[in-house]
């Protein structure tokens, strides 16, 4: 049975107000006698009133200023870590595709037996590099084959794929700022 | 033009995350945590049986209460939303702590936990409803604290535990006459020994 005992609300009152059993009529009192929902709602209401005054008066409290502290502190770590977040992910992408795009261009040049090691190992090949023929540039008939060359030339691979991880790294970072 | 309004953004939002504006400010945040901490105290711990552990989660009951990302206004809501809405976070944080394993070295245990307070300290009330309260559920002590000490109403009760409004009326109802029945025979008890 659930059904409260609609003189309830009048002992509810008395409990919260301080009042019960002091200030209870008489014919209330003898109804809660009577009533076990009342009786039990009274003695349960009164013991639980009593016991939050009691404990109220119990503790000390550490003063506001210290929580208000540690709430900002909270706050700015987060703040802190949300911004890293997306800088990290970024960093990670980078190294990423710098891994595999160093591996891809690793196994491409070793199915073509390595071929530009001899640059590094030849003094003579060096110094026809560094001598720059900048008309060699801008010659038309040149330039269809400089570009299939260049691709298997590591001077311009290497940055190639630099300036590609930097721009996704950035990219990445821009994207995941936005969430 | 577009690195001006691409590289910006991400510094604007991260300077907004920092500086976004607290709940309530400090001064206002006083007043409200001196009308509150009392009684929030008072049902961590009557409900935990813990003062220490009271404490504890009543301090991080402010915390998260500061901290949080869409807390009730105090100036829209009102001190009434605020309230339940701490007591909220305290509720979860201590269901939190009730699931999490126990773990603790005796080392950990403060000195005065196994010491029996004596009669003399304790209040009568104290004296009966504490080891009625050890005798419930954790959950049946919440709703028996929060209806019976808070005055809350089972609309109330149910926003502060989670639970459904409909569920509240007959746990409660369930709880009452467990709690009733052990404090009647605590009197009983008391009274005999007097």
């Amino acid at each position: 049975m659930l059904s409260a005992c609609p003189r309830e609300t009048e002992v509810k009152e008395l409990v919260e107000l301080g009042q019960w059993p002091q200030a209870c009529a008489p014919e209330l009192r003898a109804h809660v006698d009577a009533c076990r929902s009342c009786k039990q709602f009274a003695l349960v209401a009164a013991t639980f009133r009593s016991a939050r005054a009691e404990a109220i008066a119990e503790i000390k409290l550490p003063p506001p200023g210290v929580l208000w502290w540690r709430a900002q502190l909270r706050r700015r770590n987060a703040a802190v870590e949300k911004i890293g977040r997306p800088i990290l992910g970024a960093q990670i992408f980078a190294l990423a595709i710098n891994l595999v795009l160093a591996v891809a261009f690793i196994g491409w040049q070793a199915r073509h037996g390595l071929s530009w090691l001899t640059w590094f190992s030849s003094p003579a090949s060096s110094a026809q590099a560094a001598s720059l023929h900048l008309e060699a540039l801008w010659s038309p008939e040149l330039f269809s084959s400089t570009l299939s060359s260049s691709i298997a030339n590591p001077l311009v691979m290497i940055p190639a794929i630099a300036t590609l991880a930097l721009l996704g790294g950035v990219a990445v970072y821009l994207a995941s700022e936005k969430h | 033009m577009f690195w001006e309004s691409i590289l910006p953004n991400p510094l604007a939002g991260a300077a907004q995350a920092v500086a976004a504006q607290p709940v309530m400010d400090d001064e206002v945040f006083a007043g409200f945590y001196e009308r509150s901490a009392r009684s929030l105290w008072a049902y961590l711990a009557r409900t935990s049986g813990d003062p220490a552990l009271a404490e504890d989660l009543m301090q991080e009951s402010y915390v998260r209460f500061l901290t949080a990302p869409n807390p009730p206004s105090h100036v829209a809501d009102g001190e009434v939303a605020c309230r339940r809405y701490l007591f909220r976070i305290a509720t979860n944080l201590m269901r939190d702590h009730w699931r999490r394993p126990r773990a603790a070295s005796i080392e950990d245990i403060p000195e005065n936990f196994f010491a029996q307070p004596s009669d003399a300290s304790q209040s009568e009330s104290r004296m009966i409803l504490g080891p009625a309260l050890a005798k419930m559920r954790p959950r049946e002590r919440q709703l028996l604290w929060l209806a019976h000490a808070e005055g809350y109403s089972h609309h109330e009760i149910a926003e502060v535990t989670g639970l459904g409004s409909a569920s509240i009326r007959l746990l409660l109802f369930r709880a009452r006459r467990k709690i009733a029945r052990l404090l009647e025979e605590g009197n009983r008890g008391r009274r005999q020994a007097c």
